[in-house]
């Protein structure tokens, strides 16, 4: 069919036959430059015992960790708060939203100079009210790094969530709530006993697109700290980009980035699964 | 599953949510108020300080803030930027790659979409399944193929190379939207149009216009946002300072620069790189959260 073949040509050539060669790229020692050769699983068993990329991937789950849990319960709660239009409430959604919107690069550069020590905002705020030392570097420390980016993060991310549960508390028929009121339901009845079991497919997709988020998170980390101090905050889209554009260990970062796939695809599949789910269930 | 069945009911719950009691009073109604003010303060107040940053004099920058300062703005951070670093380069870049993503993803995407929705042909529920099946692959992790595929293909460090590889991500999503826009449309209409002695074209502009307007905007809006934010890729493919995008140029200015980072004209970029998102996401809203509530969203 002409009408599909551009874009089953440009996936073929940018998706499909990256993704093949990617796994015979990972079965070799291939350099940026010169001959390689082939070392069978060899990136693979070298991958598991190296305290790196093993870092990388444990520190990955300690941020998606931390992050996950706040990104969504203040998305909940927003998500409240703007579901129903009232006055202000296209204002607030677009607020909390634009973060997202303006994306994570921009942000960090901004960030960056607000966690300078002295010069940034959020070095003087939190130590004139006795937070902090003043002075502090915050990019430079893994523990006060972490902290910054998952507090940035969250700022960030939250928006979003708030983005996905609003459209699925909207979609629930406003009978329900009706009934309940004539039942003389509280508020908090109704929204334990008809908002959160019908909102079960929403959160679950709310929750896998922002793990998948944290999973792949970069930017934050590669402007903000640049993996430091060491490598301490390195994760593995960033372990990955060293190894193969840094090193040039193409062959050895591509075995790291095939572990990633896999573990990503499963993630989305059971997103697939969730949203075929809720389209039989009628929404 | 589809956009438009979703958005329909969130739209008529929504209008029956607005009647229920009087939303102008009550001691709820305050609690929204001032919660919702607070908390987009907090949303707000850290991007609206950036502003104001960057129109702080450099020195004042990189001292720690003070109200003294609101008293000497200044626009020489971005002067400066454009004669010493000739950002507007860079965001002519970046504009470039952005609105060559944009139309290249929405005359693809409508294509497909167009075929996906009125033909059914051999194999054609395993090319669509293909498609979506990219939405679930990263490209974060295929970086290394990609960059021995392009520069082979002699498409690394080239505006052109970095739009098709933008656009190929954003393709599944737009394939997805614009195939269920044209799934929603009663062909009814165009037959119609055809018995009313309408010709073709005239049918396509007059009465699937309108139709499909809204989904061709959702694309193209979500693929122009993708590339005009986008780092890693542009990072992996662009190494010439002059082909750096506007995220790149800043890190430049981070990493690239000898001493001192200039955090003013940071800053300042920044701010530029921060302007076309606003402004697409206040006017475009409604097609933005259209493709949102289609579920095929990444994080």
């Amino acid at each position: 069919m002409v009408l599909v073949s551009p874009a089953f040509a440009m996936v073929t050539l940018f998706v499909l036959f990256p993704l093949g060669f990617a796994v015979y790229i990972s079965l070799t020692d291939w350099p940026l430059i010169g001959p390689y050769h082939f070392t069978g699983g060899q990136n693979y068993t070298e991958l598991i015992h190296d305290p790196q990329f093993i870092h990388s991937v444990l520190f990955t789950l300690l941020y998606t960790g931390i992050v996950t849990g706040p990104i969504f319960i203040i998305g909940y709660a927003m998500a409240i708060l703007v579901r129903s239009n009232r006055v202000g409430s296209t204002f607030f959604r677009t607020a909390f939203f634009l973060p997202f919107i303006i994306g994570l690069a921009t942000e960090s550069f901004m960030a960056l100079l607000e966690l300078q020590p002295d010069s940034g905002a959020v070095d003087y705020v939190l130590s004139r009210v006795g937070l902090a030392h003043a002075g502090t570097a915050w990019t430079v420390n893994y523990g006060l790094a972490l902290t910054a980016i998952c507090v940035f993060v969250t700022w960030f991310a939250s928006g979003l969530t708030m983005m996905l549960l609003m459209a699925g508390m909207q979609g629930i028929p406003n009978e329900l709530y009706e009934a309940a009121e004539v039942d003389g339901g509280t508020w908090w009845q109704k929204e334990s006993r008809i908002t959160l079991p019908l909102l079960r497919g929403n959160i679950a997709l709310a929750l896998i697109i922002s793990v998948i988020g944290s999973f792949l998170a970069f930017n934050q980390f590669y402007i903000l700290t640049e993996g430091g101090p060491g490598t301490s905050t390195q994760p593995v889209v960033m372990w990955i980009y060293e190894e193969a554009f840094v090193q040039y260990h193409l062959g050895y970062a591509t075995a790291g980035a095939i572990a990633l796939v896999i573990v990503i695809a499963i993630i989305s599949a059971a997103q697939f699964y969730l949203l075929r789910d809720s389209s039989r269930a009628g929404r | 599953m589809t956009a438009a069945t979703a958005s329909r009911p969130a739209q008529a719950a929504r209008a029956t949510h607005v009647t229920r009691g009087d939303p102008r009073r009550g001691t709820g109604f305050a609690l929204y108020l001032a919660g919702g003010t607070l908390a987009a303060l907090l949303f707000l107040l850290p991007l609206a300080w950036a502003v104001l940053r960057s129109f702080m004099p450099d020195t004042l920058v990189t001292q720690a803030p003070s109200v003294r300062d609101f008293g000497h703005l200044t626009t020489a951070n971005y002067t400066g930027l454009v004669q010493a670093n000739d950002i507007l380069h860079n965001v002519l870049n970046s504009l470039l790659v952005a609105c060559g993503t944009g139309l290249l993803t929405a005359v693809i995407a409508t294509m497909a979409g167009y075929g996906f929705a009125r033909f059914r042909f051999r194999g054609s529920g395993v090319v669509f399944s293909l498609v979506l099946v990219t939405m679930m692959i990263p490209f974060q992790a295929l970086l290394t193929p990609l960059f021995l595929e392009m520069h082979s293909l002699g498409l690394t460090n080239s505006l052109a190379g970095l739009a098709l590889f933008y656009t190929t991500f954003n393709l599944p999503f737009g394939v997805f939207v614009m195939r269920n826009t044209f799934l929603q449309i009663p062909w009814e209409l165009s037959e119609a149009a055809a018995v009313d002695g309408a010709s073709p074209a005239r049918t396509l502009l007059s009465v699937l216009r309108p139709l499909v307007l809204p989904g061709i905007a959702t694309t193209v809006l979500y693929a122009f946002l993708f590339s005009w934010t986008e780092f890693v890729g542009a990072l992996t493919f662009i190494t010439s300072n002059n082909l750096y995008t506007l995220p790149l140029a800043l890190l430049n200015m981070e990493y690239g620069s000898v001493g001192q980072v200039n955090f003013g004209y940071l800053e300042a970029g920044a701010v530029i790189a921060m302007i076309p998102c606003v402004l697409l996401y206040v006017g475009l809203q409604r097609f933005y959260v259209r493709g949102l509530v289609s579920g095929v969203v990444k994080g």
